[in-house]
């Protein structure tokens, strides 16, 4: 049995980052579906993003915003590392960047050969 | 040696051997006419003919290489006198054979027989270049182990210089390469079969017995010329095998019985023997003469 | 100096300002754009300009008002500011030359390429890593929507699949970033190498997604396939971006990491880099689509970069200059083929032939495929050369063989692609307008290569050993090249003769050295005169064959073993493109190419291996090499492929037979000589006497016998006149290898002897029988016949020829039979020497038939009316003649201080020769040129004179006054003997010359072309299979690792 007292939510936040990942990549690997591809790529996307602020956080500390919470002189005991979470801020926008360009593709493709399935790109080879 | 003085031994010479040669043509053609149970031609036919195609008056020719042709062939000829030490020991009959060896010799025979392929080349007859292809294909079969047995033979002597050939067979007739070399003699031997052009290797003469051919498209005194070459040309190369294989000669006598019996061995195996054609002569040339001549040079090896 | 962040920010503003602009007002965006690129394009310059005028080191760049690890920095130094000036300068051209397919476009797509070169200008710069990932995300973006510029068919799926792949890696950076952070606790990468960290096993597995990721982003082979669908489907104008612009930065990264990783991600890389290398190039074989072939090449060459930068350690201070002349190479060279497939717009091999229509871009063609495989004097031959010469220090002989190997099969594909261009079926189409937004770019990349090549040249350790002299000069004459063809043959002519008058007292002392210095300046002037009788420009035809004798004399000349590689490859480049331009010559020069490339490598591994462990690069390293069997055997293989021993010869009938007129005589009577020269070199690097034991030279002799009796009598079975030629010069180079390999005094005398003689008979019959071709038009001699009559002077020439040849006396041939009988039996071989006497008598042959078929027998109706060879053709071959007269008449002019100077060598002290005035003799025989060219003279001229005498009244008949068969011929067609004319031969032993070498040869060829054929299709065009493959080459790198 899980011992679910000793589970804390950075290991969580990383398994379940790790579970996504890898499902992610499976679902770009085996599904046929563009469409479905690129769903498959923001999970991959979404599960890098959980495994970095897992990376930055520490137990019993606040969210890096300085406010009248945080005491300025003393703020870098009191919150979480705050790089990472200023990384996955970054992250975001450009997986956002790049699932609109996915997309867009897609259009572009179903366009062209009015199919979605990508065993129907085929033609460029060897 | 005054200049003048060797100039006018080596035109005896010359005249001593074109005179010997003409009579064993003679003598040849006597002989196969008895075995053939004929009663042949005069011993002095030769003198006849060559006098007759000298004193021809009308005369045809193809341009200038059919002229040259000729002249190139007596060249050929009267070149290999001129190098060949005809009588061993002696400063006058050497002739000018200081100026190159054996080897010299060996590749100066492919002077006349170039020139007289070319000048009946220009005649523009077919049977002629048919001949010549015939013949140069064969020629190379015949040389190969008529190399080998000069190989042998430089081996053996440590020579190329015919003058030491010669010389290091003086003494006894066991010292003759004959004896001491039998495998090199035999393999030469076999060549000079060839290089007469008589049966079996004759087939090369056959478009001659045609109404045309090399020989007989030149006429008048371009036969004239071409017949004082092979008289001279038989005579020279039975004298190279005589220096080479004989023990040379001491004396004119010597020479003449000794090239007398080299030059009819080819004349007696042609009378037994049926030709080859060309592509049957290759291969044989090709095989067991070949062999001796390797076999000639292994025992040296050894 | 101007700080890069504001190049950045210009870059940046730019993109937001010209994407404001509408289409009405393209043209300024236009302009803005090319102003935005411009401004760091200077930047860049400026800085390099000061890190070449001053040794300062690196300068550092902080942003934010902070330090590192709080603030991204950036770094800037002489790399840093190279690689942005050749990105940056990149971008600018791209805009010129998209300036098109941009206008159709609007604003959107400047700005996306503004963005590209600024994420590529901060990949190069930055020192952090989290930043280095997101311009890299950047740029990938920017470059996907460039990509959508493709109107060729499949851009879209292509660029889908290369998104998703992109995608999957870069979730492989970010993960590997993410826990280099975690256990690092810090981005910056002078950080992290400062700090020195412990490489835990958590960590190990941080910097292998890090490194993987990186590595991926290169497309190593064979996890490559989402690349090449790419290059293939993308405008040439955005392929040229991805392999110049986002390899360049992405190599850039790789080297800024590789630092942090342990020791052994410089093995990874090495492997990675060669393996990508060696099978990119192999794949490439059977490609058949321009774009697609140009992207497996690009992998390669990404791949041999890669390696490198694995090899930084071993390289140690050369590592720049290596990495250099190499990067520039294949940034050069590619961008400049990609922008030229632009312009001929279709994309099979053979399309390229339409280059024909602008010569200028063929010869740039030409130089960037040269660069390519690494030609002199462009800047990869200096790059290949070092790293080579440096792993062999390190003694990375594997390694070697395999960067060889690559280069082979790339030469194997770039050369059939420039034989298409060169001699391809001409397109039927229009020919492509050509607009100077293409022509700038492609003609200042090539400029750049040759200035590159300079730089490369100067910045090599003992590349200012090499004489650049010559190289000038050739550039001179393709400045020149728009002269009429006698001016440019005049100066061609004069400088040959200023170069061996300035050469000769350097070389005055040097016998052998001059001899072969006279056959190749000498040989050279002779053949040139017969061009004068071309009309015309002969565009292209001079500079390549100064080149060619360039590289000969070059040889000559050398002192260390760069020289005379350079020397070497500049002659194989030269003699390729003189051999190509005949007309049908595209196959032959391709073969030529192939076995030239093919030996070069292995003289260059020999060459490597003899410099393992030994200081410096003289040619006497040779003798002292730690690896005498290999180095001997591999540069004895590479110098046969260029003397055509047999097994290596295949290569030149052809291209000897089908050159022009006065192409063939250069390249069989000069040519070959080099290869002659180098087994002399290395043949006295092995220690002259002493190595009579060896026994390579044993095999050499037998194969030179051999090579002597086939070449030979294949010649003899020939109906094309040049071909017999060809043959012969077979037979004959057996002669000179099978002299050169007795290693003895008179030995080497006869093959100088045979070279020499060769030399002036090869060339003088090249030269008739081409001055005949040109006239009949044909060179099958069966359909000749005759000709005497209309060329006396040609017959005369082809006499004095084939005597000479045949070695008959009184010409100097004779002297090279004589020496070779003393030299056979003092050395012993006689079997050897009876075959090569053999092939001797079996030369007769193709003499007689030469001159018969093709000036005797029957005239044709068809050539009644030819004329005498040009006399242009004439003047050299009488010089010929007089020389072939000189030497028969007195050859101890030159053999007497050549003998002396191999005796007084320590190479050959015993000398067997002795000289007394003009007769030589050995304790063998005796041989008097002199005198029995006066007996044969003066009995030649009486027996003459006698027959005149005797037959002054000959009458001159006609050509069909003979009998023939009963009747008077009436047609010289049924009458003329030469076709098949010694079939009695053929039938007794024509099984000799059966073509079982060429096919075997060719069974190799289509073995390898299939083998690449079916490998190449694990690229399936899938885009999934593409991931798995990216998947497995991630999981089994790892599980090689740990």
């Amino acid at each position: 049995m899980i011992n679910f007292n000793s589970l804390n939510i950075e290991t969580v936040s990383m398994g379940i980052g790790v579970i996504l990942f890898v499902l992610g990549v499976w679902g770009i690997v085996s599904q046929k579906n563009i469409i479905k591809i690129i769903i498959s790529f923001t999970i991959v996307d979404t599960s890098i993003h959980l495994i970095l602020v897992s990376i930055g956080y520490i137990r019993g500390k606040s969210a890096p915003i300085i406010d009248a919470a945080i005491n300025k002189e003393n703020a870098a005991n009191e919150v979480v590392d705050p790089l990472p979470q200023a990384l996955v801020l970054t992250a975001i926008v450009i997986g956002l960047g790049i699932t609109a360009l996915m997309l867009s593709y897609a259009l572009r493709m179903y366009k062209e050969n009015k199919s979605l399935d990508i065993n129907k790109f085929k033609a460029l080879k060897w | 040696m005054d200049i003048v003085k060797k100039i006018g031994f080596v035109l005896l010479g010359l005249f001593i051997v074109l005179n010997w040669g003409l009579l064993m043509a003679g003598i040849m053609r006597k002989i196969i006419a008895r075995v053939s149970m004929r009663r042949g031609i005069k011993i002095f036919q030769p003198y006849i003919n060559l006098i007759k195609n000298y004193s021809i008056r009308s005369q045809l020719t193809h341009g200038i290489m059919f002229y040259l042709g000729p002249v190139f062939r007596l060249s050929g000829g009267v070149g290999i006198f001129l190098f060949m030490p005809m009588i061993y020991g002696s400063d006058i009959w050497n002739n000018f054979s200081f100026t190159g060896d054996l080897i010299l010799i060996a590749y100066f025979m492919f002077f006349g027989m170039l020139g007289m392929a070319l000048g009946a080349g220009e005649g523009g007859h077919p049977y002629s270049a048919i001949g010549i292809s015939r013949g140069l294909a064969q020629f190379t079969a015949i040389e190969l182990p008529l190399t080998l047995a000069i190989l042998s033979i430089a081996i053996q002597y440590q020579s190329l210089s015919i003058t030491e050939i010669v010389a290091a067979q003086q003494g006894s007739i066991l010292n003759w390469t004959l004896f001491t070399n039998p495998l090199a003699t035999g393999a030469a031997m076999i060549s000079f079969l060839g290089a007469m052009g008589h049966s079996p290797f004759n087939v090369v003469m056959a478009p001659q017995e045609n109404p045309v051919g090399p020989p007989t498209e030149y006429h008048g005194t371009f036969l004239g010329v071409l017949q004082t070459n092979r008289a001279i040309l038989h005579v020279v190369e039975a004298v190279l095998y005589m220096n080479l294989f004989f023990g040379g000669a001491n004396n004119w006598i010597e020479l003449i019985v000794k090239t007398f019996f080299i030059y009819f061995w080819s004349v007696f195996v042609g009378m037994v023997f049926p030709r080859f054609r060309v592509d049957q002569s290759i291969p044989w040339l090709l095989k067991l003469p070949v062999l001796i001549g390797v076999a000639a040079i292994i025992v040296f090896i050894v | 100096m101007v700080s890069p962040i504001s190049s950045i920010a210009v870059l940046l503003g730019s993109a937001f300002l010209v994407g404001l602009f509408k289409k009405t007002s393209y043209s300024f965006a236009q302009m803005l754009s090319l102003l935005a690129i411009a401004f760091p394009l200077f930047v860049s310059a400026q800085w390099l300009i000061h890190f070449i005028g001053t040794s300062d080191g690196a300068v550092m760049l902080y942003t934010a008002g902070a330090k590192p690890p709080f603030s991204v920095s950036l770094q800037i130094g002489m790399a840093e500011a190279f690689l942005t000036l050749a990105v940056n300068l990149l971008g600018l051209l791209s805009i010129i030359y998209l300036m098109k397919p941009f206008k159709e476009l609007g604003v959107k797509a400047l700005a996306l390429l503004l963005i590209l070169v600024m994420g590529l200008n901060v990949i190069i710069l930055s020192r952090d890593i989290f930043n280095i990932f997101v311009f890299l995300e950047i740029a990938s973006i920017a470059l996907v929507g460039l990509i959508l510029l493709g109107k060729r068919k499949h851009t879209y799926s292509a660029g889908f699949k290369y998104l998703i792949a992109v995608a999957i890696i870069s979730s492989f950076l970010l993960v590997g970033i993410a826990f280099v952070y975690y256990f690092g606790s810090t981005l910056n990468i002078d950080d992290f190498v400062a700090q020195n960290l412990i490489v835990t096993k958590g960590l190990s597995t941080a910097l292998f997604l890090l490194f993987i990721a990186v590595l991926l982003e290169l497309k190593p082979f064979p996890a490559n396939g989402w690349a090449l669908d790419l290059y293939e489907a993308a405008h040439p104008g955005v392929g040229a971006l991805i392999s110049g612009g986002t390899a360049t930065a992405s190599l850039y990264v790789l080297y800024k990491i590789l630092p942090m990783g342990a020791d052994y991600w410089s093995d990874v890389l090495i492997w990675v880099g060669l393996i990508s290398f060696l099978g990119s190039n192999i794949l490439g074989i059977s490609q058949k689509n321009a774009n697609r072939l140009l992207g497996y090449s690009s992998i390669g060459q990404i791949g041999l970069l890669v390696a490198v930068i694995g090899f930084s350690d071993q390289l140690g201070s050369h590592f720049e200059a290596i990495f250099f002349s190499l990067f520039i190479s294949h940034f050069l060279a590619k961008v400049g083929l990609f922008w030229l497939s632009g312009w001929v717009g279709k994309t099979e091999l053979t399309a390229w032939s339409i280059l024909r229509t602008k010569p200028w871009l063929l010869l740039v063609f030409g130089i960037f495929l040269f660069t390519l495989i690494g030609f002199p004097p462009f800047p990869s031959f200096f790059g290949k050369w070092q790293l080579i010469v440096d792993l062999a220090s390190e003694h990375g002989f594997n390694w070697i063989v395999i960067i060889l190997a690559g280069s082979l099969f790339e030469g194997i594909y770039l050369f059939r692609w420039l034989g298409y261009a060169i001699k391809g079926e001409k397109s039927t189409e229009n020919k492509p307008l050509l607009d100077w937004q293409t022509a700038l770019p492609i003609g200042l990349f090539a400029l750049l290569i040759i200035g590159a090549g300079y730089v490369s040249n100067q910045w090599m350790p003992n590349g200012q050993s090499i004489n650049l002299i010559p190289v000038f000069f050739i550039l001179a004459l393709f400045v020149l090249d728009f002269l009429p063809a006698w001016i440019k043959n005049t100066i061609s002519i004069a400088g040959l003769v200023v170069y061996g008058y300035l050469l000769y007292p350097e070389l005055s002392d040097d016998t052998l050295r001059l001899v072969f210095a006279v056959i190749f300046l000498g040989g050279g002037i002779l053949t040139l005169i017969a061009g004068y009788s071309v009309k015309g420009k002969r565009a292209g035809f001079f500079p390549f064959a100064l080149m060619m004798f360039a590289g000969l004399i070059g040889l000559v000349e050398a002192d260390n073993l760069l020289q005379f590689f350079f020397a070497w490859e500049l002659m194989t480049l030269g003699s390729y493109v003189l051999i190509i331009r005949g007309k049908r010559s595209m196959l032959h020069a391709y073969n030529y190419m192939l076995f030239s490339l093919g030996g070069a490598y292995l003289i260059f591994m020999g060459m490597a291996m003899a410099t393992a462990g030994q200081s410096g690069i003289s040619l006497e390293i040779l003798r002292t090499t730690a690896f005498p069997g290999w180095t001997y055997a591999l540069m004895a293989i590479g110098f046969l492929t260029k003397t055509a021993a047999l097994g290596f010869h295949i290569w030149l009938p052809g291209a000897h037979a089908e050159a022009e007129s006065d192409v063939s005589p250069m390249v069989s009577g000069i040519l070959l000589k080099g290869g002659v020269f180098g087994l002399i070199v290395l043949f006295l690097a092995m220690g002259g006497e002493q190595a009579q034991a060896n026994p390579l030279v044993y095999v050499l002799g037998w194969l030179g016998a051999i090579t002597a009796l086939i070449g030979n009598l294949i010649a003899v079975f020939q109906e094309d006149a040049k071909k017999l030629l060809a043959y012969s010069s077979i037979g004959n180079l057996g002669y000179v290898l099978f002299a050169l390999a007795f290693m003895s005094n008179i030995g080497w005398m006869t093959a100088i002897t045979y070279s020499l003689n060769h030399f002036l008979f090869k060339t003088l019959l090249f030269l008739a029988i081409g001055g005949v071709v040109l006239r009949v038009k044909t060179h099958n001699m069966h359909e000749m016949g005759g000709l005497i009559k209309q060329m006396p002077l040609s017959f005369i020439a082809v006499l004095i020829g084939i005597i000479t040849l045949a070695g008959i006396p009184p010409l100097s041939g004779y002297a090279g039979k004589w020496l070779f009988y003393n030299a056979v039996i003092a050395q012993g071989w006689y079997f050897q020497g009876a075959i090569v006497f053999f092939a001797g008598t079996i030369a007769f042959l193709y003499c007689f038939k030469l001159i018969y078929a093709v000036f005797l027998g029957q005239p044709k109706d068809k050539f009644r009316q030819v004329k005498e060879a040009p006399v242009w053709y004439i003047i050299p071959q009488i010089i010929l003649i007089i020389g072939i007269m000189v030497f028969s008449a007195r050859p101890d002019l030159i053999l007497k201080p050549v003998g002396e100077l191999l005796s007084g060598s320590a190479y050959f002290p015993t000398d067997p020769l002795n000289w007394e005035s003009v007769t030589a003799s050995t304790n063998l025989g005796y041989w008097s040129g002199y005198k029995i060219m006066l007996v044969i003279g003066v009995m030649f001229m009486v027996l003459l004179g006698w027959l005149l005498l005797m037959s002054r009244k000959a009458q001159k008949i006609k050509q069909f006054d003979i009998v023939y068969a009963g009747e008077t011929p009436f047609t010289p067609g049924t009458t003329h003997f030469s076709h098949n004319m010694f079939a009695p031969l053929y039938r007794a032993i024509g099984f000799l010359t059966l073509p079982m070498i060429t096919q075997s040869w060719n069974r190799v060829n289509s073995t390898v072309h299939d083998f690449a054929d079916s490998a190449r299709k694990i690229y399936s065009g899938n885009g999934q299979s593409y991931l798995v493959q990216i998947l497995a080459y991630v999981v089994i790198v790892y599980l090689i690792l740990f």
